[in-house]
């Protein structure tokens, strides 16, 4: 084999680009082994070991460019919230990745994604005077001086036609709970978070800066998110760019509403619901909580427990922008996360993010398993229970 | 000693529901007419203690204790050392191990307690040795790090000591480092180290003496004894010591031996020692050109982990060269430094240094170094198998590469010593010597060798986890890097268990008592020289070098560098060697008094000679957790498998014992006999007993060893039983009833 060349101002330059705990690294590999891509077969899985990848970043070697590699990593964090040494994984993806991307080498498949999100403020192609477009046939109210919490929408929920019901069921509960809210508008454009973790620093930061303008231009104090996207990249990127806000999930806010009497919800009895936790809200943010209580309330029973839930929760994929990822069945963590409700038992697949609704359903489908497994985002559940 | 025998048979524990206790007694009062014979319901309470204590003012000075095991209650059934005392086992070995109200069971006590009389009146109260002209001070040899904590840790303690370094300066390698690693939270940063202050500890202490410039010429004698001839400065002065701390430490593995590493043929390849000589200079430079270093790699285990070099691991380089590393890095952050290794073996808190040096962006290969290479403008490169990557990869050009070089323990460095050629006539000995390696560093008289045995590798060690610090010298307790591969801060702790162990020494020898691991025993090995023919086994096989000879291979027995194992009572074909509680013949009487039923009753006997430091003690356990073994055995426990006599065996076979089972502790390499060679010894002299069964035509199924250790007792039943089959397969002994 053909030696390869160590490159310590690559490694520096990988660093400066926030891998800034490549070096705590000792490989150990326990990274590798908790990694989701082990549960499945396939090309990737075979290719991609983030263990190894942070080996190279750590010696500014090549090898890691090979998109198999590059943008496998789903951002999950179950290998960084287990790390004995601390390593912040995500961010070494990250940082690789802009490594590439910020000279001008993204993949091609992303490239319309990340056009899109400067152009439209969107990654989803979708035009921005329709980012309301969602609203048609509800009343939502404008945000404004005198409002307390502005709703910050997610591009999914305001583009992708299923996931708009999201944003609607959550207005609908917003409003039932008596809750003093608003939304902004056209002018809003994508929280950055997937665009960010794709490795367009730029990009991101543009977003960023937009959206800190326009929010503290607003008067905006208090922020409720559809996503826990938004929620994450709000609470753990914003701050040091400027944005400081109180920013919550839609689910605490409306577990908070349940517990003080202000939202009535009735039990539904019919179906056994499982909820499967987003990594970014459950992992990343440790909002495990407030989503089952929310179900507690609304179903017979409860929360049906995954095998692999809370702390140990399964991906769905979506994350890191792997949303736009084509994987070929058999491959998709949806799948086993579908067969995961199905052996308990469960009818009803909840989950409280718009990324995760569109990865389980995708899975669903491909497995064929729509009769068996409905899936649904808790907001939806909910909103029909009022 | 005019004997008054004592037996006192305890009821409690079970033991009364389980035996017949008045036949018991019969035995003492009937059968050996033993004047006084009591029974108590709970002998170790205050009031059967009393019974004990007031026969003993009517005179009773022998008594024979029929209860728990000898292992348990030693405080309370303590009467003195001037009384005879022996304990018969009949709770955990019988009534625990044994079926209540059988036949059997009540036949096994009968015969605990027949043997516990013969011995009890075999046995004399040892007197202890007391030697002329004792000594408790303690020489420390060598004035190193370990050396000078040893010293200044057995004066703190209130020892005198006298203190030898070869060279003209004390501090050894620690003086001429630039820092040592992290000794304490948060382990981060490498510390220096003050030397000068553990010196002028040393030097100024009115306790301690101090020769440097000088070298062990001689030591002769046995601790508390030891006399020590110092050359000093051309002239010899002499000094008498009670016991040895050996702190000569190591040295670094010759780089010349490493050409392909590129020692040698790049001049920018240098030792760790000599880049920790730069360190402390204040200038870290290419040799080749004297320009400052602005990049280096460090090579680990160069040398070590090799069989082409040193198999084994040097223990400290991996945590020094993080500690070079993190230096170079506090100079300069920038400075590109790489660190190839096999295993990073930073233990402990040093985990906390190994993550910070990872931090500050030192890049760590793991691999095997291929090539070390002038990149053709006078740089190097080292290309190494990473494992990492599962690739093959080159550094970038650095100014240095530093060869992280093994330890070489001072005590490796010589010659095998020669053991002596058997004149004509004299036969060959089987057993194998020790590895004695003639290092010039203590220069014993003592009949196997000069120096202190050797484990593996050349070093002086023991089995680390059952005898720590312990050498195969009585009194010599090696410590430091000449011990076993180690870094500062547990050189330093074991400096300090060393001048502890010597202190034990000098304390239990002074008192004629001997030290571990039969620590406080009075006895020692009596020889009986009229009888002796000179055959040289006690002095060859004695595990500690205790016995000297003189020119006509007498033996001249040192009883304070004897450990009373009695291997030397086992050695002997003429059974001239005895102590006063303990001997070829007693056993051999008690091995007598056991009652071998004739044939027909179908009632086979086994003798166990069980080692009583793990086999015994794994017995009782035994019997403790109620699991139950044939009622076929007895089990007399000796000191150590290595003090059997091969005249017991044919004492038992002879007398219709149908079979006969050896249980000794491990041996070998990873050895756990308290005895070192005991096990071993008595394993070789198994090969012999085949002429004893031959010479009776008796089959070799008979007579069986096994190793175990303490935390067998799960499998004893298991091989207790099997024995038990065996013979029955064999048939029984055709000579009961002779
Ligand atoms: S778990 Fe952490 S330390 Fe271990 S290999 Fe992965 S990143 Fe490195
Ligand atoms: S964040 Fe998730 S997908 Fe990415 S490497 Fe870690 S475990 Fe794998
Ligand atoms: S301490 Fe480290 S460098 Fe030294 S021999 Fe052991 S593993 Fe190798
Ligand atoms: S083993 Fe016995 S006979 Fe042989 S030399 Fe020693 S004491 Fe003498």
């Amino acid at each position: 084999m053909e030696p390869k060349y160590v490159s310590l101002e690559m490694r520096d330059y990988i660093v400066s680009m926030g891998a800034e705990t490549v070096n705590w690294c000792m490989q150990c590999g326990l990274c590798t082994n908790l990694c989701p891509w082990r549960l499945v077969p396939g090309e990737t899985s075979e290719k991609f070991n983030i263990r190894h990848m942070q080996r190279l970043g750590q010696m500014g070697m090549e090898g890691f460019e090979d998109e198999h590699i590059l943008f496998a990593c789903t951002t999950c964090s179950m290998c960084q919230s287990n790390c004995p040494r601390g390593v912040k994984i995500v961010d070494n993806v990250r940082a690789m990745r802009a490594s590439i991307v910020g000279a001008g080498m993204a993949p091609a498949n992303l490239r319309p994604i990340l056009g899109s999100a400067h152009a439209n403020g969107n990654p989803w192609s979708g035009p921005r005077e329709k980012r309301t477009a969602w609203q048609q046939g509800l009343e939502v109210p404008t945000f404004g001086p005198d409002t307390e919490y502005f709703l910050f929408v997610c591009c999914h929920s305001c583009y992708d036609p299923r996931s708009t019901k999201v944003a609607q069921s959550i207005v609908k509960l917003l409003k039932a709970a008596g809750i003093s809210f608003g939304v902004i508008g056209n002018e809003e454009s994508c929280c950055g978070e997937s665009m960010r973790k794709l490795g367009d620093e730029e990009l991101f930061q543009k977003l960023a800066q937009s959206n800190i303008e326009l929010f503290n231009a607003k008067g905006v104090k208090k922020i409720i998110t559809t996503s826990p996207h938004c929620l994450w990249t709000f609470t753990q990127e914003y701050p040091e760019l400027g944005g400081r806000w109180e920013v919550i999930h839609y689910t605490q806010v409306l577990a908070q509403c349940v517990q003080d009497g202000r939202l009535k919800l009735s039990k539904d009895g019919s179906k056994k619901v499982a909820f499967h936790d987003p990594c970014y809200l459950g992992r990343h943010s440790g909002v495990f909580d407030a989503p089952r209580q929310l179900l507690e309330n609304a179903v017979d029973g409860g929360t049906v427990e995954l095998s692999r839930s809370r702390e140990l929760s399964l991906c769905c994929a979506g994350g890191g922008g792997r949303i736009w990822a084509e994987v070929p069945m058999g491959e998709r963590f949806g799948e086993l996360r579908v067969t995961d409700a199905i052996d308990k038992g469960a009818k009803v697949l909840a989950t409280a993010c718009p990324y995760c609704m569109n990865m389980l359903i995708d899975a669903c489908n491909s497995l064929g398993k729509q009769e068996q497994l409905e899936i649904a985002e808790l907001s939806e559940l909910l909103a029909a229970n009022l | 000693m005019e004997k008054k025998i004592g037996v006192y048979l305890c009821t409690g524990c079970g033991i009364g529901d389980a035996l017949d206790v008045a036949a018991l007694a019969k035995v003492a009062t009937g059968e050996h007419k033993v004047p006084v014979c009591r029974q108590h319901g709970f002998l170790c309470g205050e009031e059967g203690r009393k019974l004990i204590e007031d026969d003993l003012q009517q005179g009773v000075n022998t008594m024979v204790i029929a209860a728990c095991s000898p292992r348990v209650m030693t405080d309370v059934f303590d009467f003195g050392a001037d009384k005879v005392l022996e304990r018969v086992n009949l709770r955990e070995q019988v009534v625990w191990s044994h079926p209540a109200g059988d036949e059997d069971t009540q036949m096994m006590a009968e015969d605990y307690l027949r043997m516990g009389l013969t011995k009890a009146k075999e046995m004399e109260p040892p007197v202890p040795f007391q030697g002329e002209n004792l000594s408790k001070r303690i020489l420390v040899v060598g004035g190193g790090l370990t050396g000078l904590t040893a010293a200044k840790e057995a004066a703190g303690a209130g020892y005198d000591v006298v203190l030898v370094e070869k060279s003209d300066t004390l501090g050894g390698y620690v003086k001429n480092v630039h820092s040592v690693p992290p000794l304490g939270p948060p382990y981060e940063e490498p510390q220096s180290f003050d030397v000068e202050a553990l010196v002028s500890a040393v030097t100024g202490s009115d306790k301690i003496k101090v020769y440097t410039g000088a070298q062990i010429q001689k030591i002769a004698g046995a601790p508390c004894m030891f006399d020590v001839t110092i050359q000093s400065n051309g002239s010899s002065v002499s000094e008498r010591v009670g016991a040895v701390v050996l702190a000569t430490g190591s040295v670094p593995y010759d780089a010349e031996k490493l050409a392909h590493l590129g020692y040698g043929s790049h001049a920018d390849v240098v030792t760790a020692d000599r880049l920790e000589a730069m360190l402390k200079e204040g200038r870290v430079v290419r040799p080749s050109n004297g320009q400052p270093a602005k990049s280096v790699a460090f090579v680990l285990c160069a040398g070590s982990r090799d069989p082409e070099h040193l198999p084994y691991c040097s223990a400290a380089c991996c945590v020094e060269s993080l500690k070079q590393a993190k230096v170079l890095k506090q100079q300069n952050p920038d400075m590109p430094v790489y660190i190839f290794y096999k295993d990073m073996r930073a233990t402990g808190n040093y985990e906390l240094f190994y993550k910070q040096v990872q931090k500050d962006g030192v890049v760590f290969v793991r691999g095997s170094v291929t090539a070390v290479e002038d990149d053709g403008s006078g740089a190097l490169t080292v290309a190494a198998e990473d494992v990492l990557t599962r690739a093959p990869i080159v550094s970038e050009s650095v100014d240095l590469v530093v060869l992280a070089t093994g330890m070489v323990s001072t005590a490796s460095l010589g010659k095998p010593y020669k053991a002596q050629q058997p004149k004509e006539g004299e036969e060959e000995l089987e057993v194998p010597a020790d590895t004695i390696l003639v290092s010039n560093l203590l220069n014993l008289e003592y009949r196997q060798g000069p120096e202190v045995p050797a484990l593996k590798y050349g070093f002086p060690d023991s089995h680390f986890i059952c005898f720590p610090y312990e050498s195969r010298r009585t009194g010599i307790y090696p410590a430091g890097t000449v011990r076993a591969p180690m870094d500062y801060a547990r050189a330093m702790d074991d400096a300090t268990g060393a001048a502890l162990k010597a202190i034990q020494c000098v304390e239990m020898t002074s008192q004629g008592k001997a030290v571990h691991p039969r620590a406080g025993d009075l006895s020692y090995p009596e020889f009986f020289m009229q009888r002796c023919t000179q055959c040289k086994r006690c002095t060859e096989e004695c595990p500690f070098g205790a016995i000297n000879e003189d020119e006509k291979a007498n033996p001249l027995p040192n009883p304070t560098r004897c450990r009373r194992c009695g291997v030397c009572m086992g050695a002997c074909p003429e059974r001239i060697i005895s102590f006063k509680n303990y001997s070829v013949g007693m056993i051999g009487n008690v091995i007598k008094t056991i009652e071998v039923p004739e044939e027909d009753e179908e009632k086979p006997r086994i003798v166990v000679l069980a080692c009583e430091n793990d086999a015994y003690p794994a017995l009782d356990m035994v019997g403790i957790r109620r699991a139950q073994y044939n009622p076929w055995v007895r089990v007399i426990p000796v000191r150590c498998l290595g003090s059997m006599n091969l005249v017991w065996i044919a004492d038992a076979l002879s007398k219709g014992i149908d079979g006969i089972l050896l249980l000794g502790c491990k041996h070998g390499d990873d050895y756990q006999c308290h005895f070192v060679k005991g096990s071993e010894l008595a394993n070789i002299r198994m090969s012999k007993i085949k002429e004893t069964l031959d010479r009776l035509v008796l089959e070799s199924d008979r007579v069986r060893f096994e190793q175990v250790s303490i935390t067998d007792y799960g499998r004893l039943p298991q091989i207790l039983d099997d024995f038990a089959a065996t013979l029955e397969n064999v048939g029984p002994n055709p000579y009961k009833g002779f």
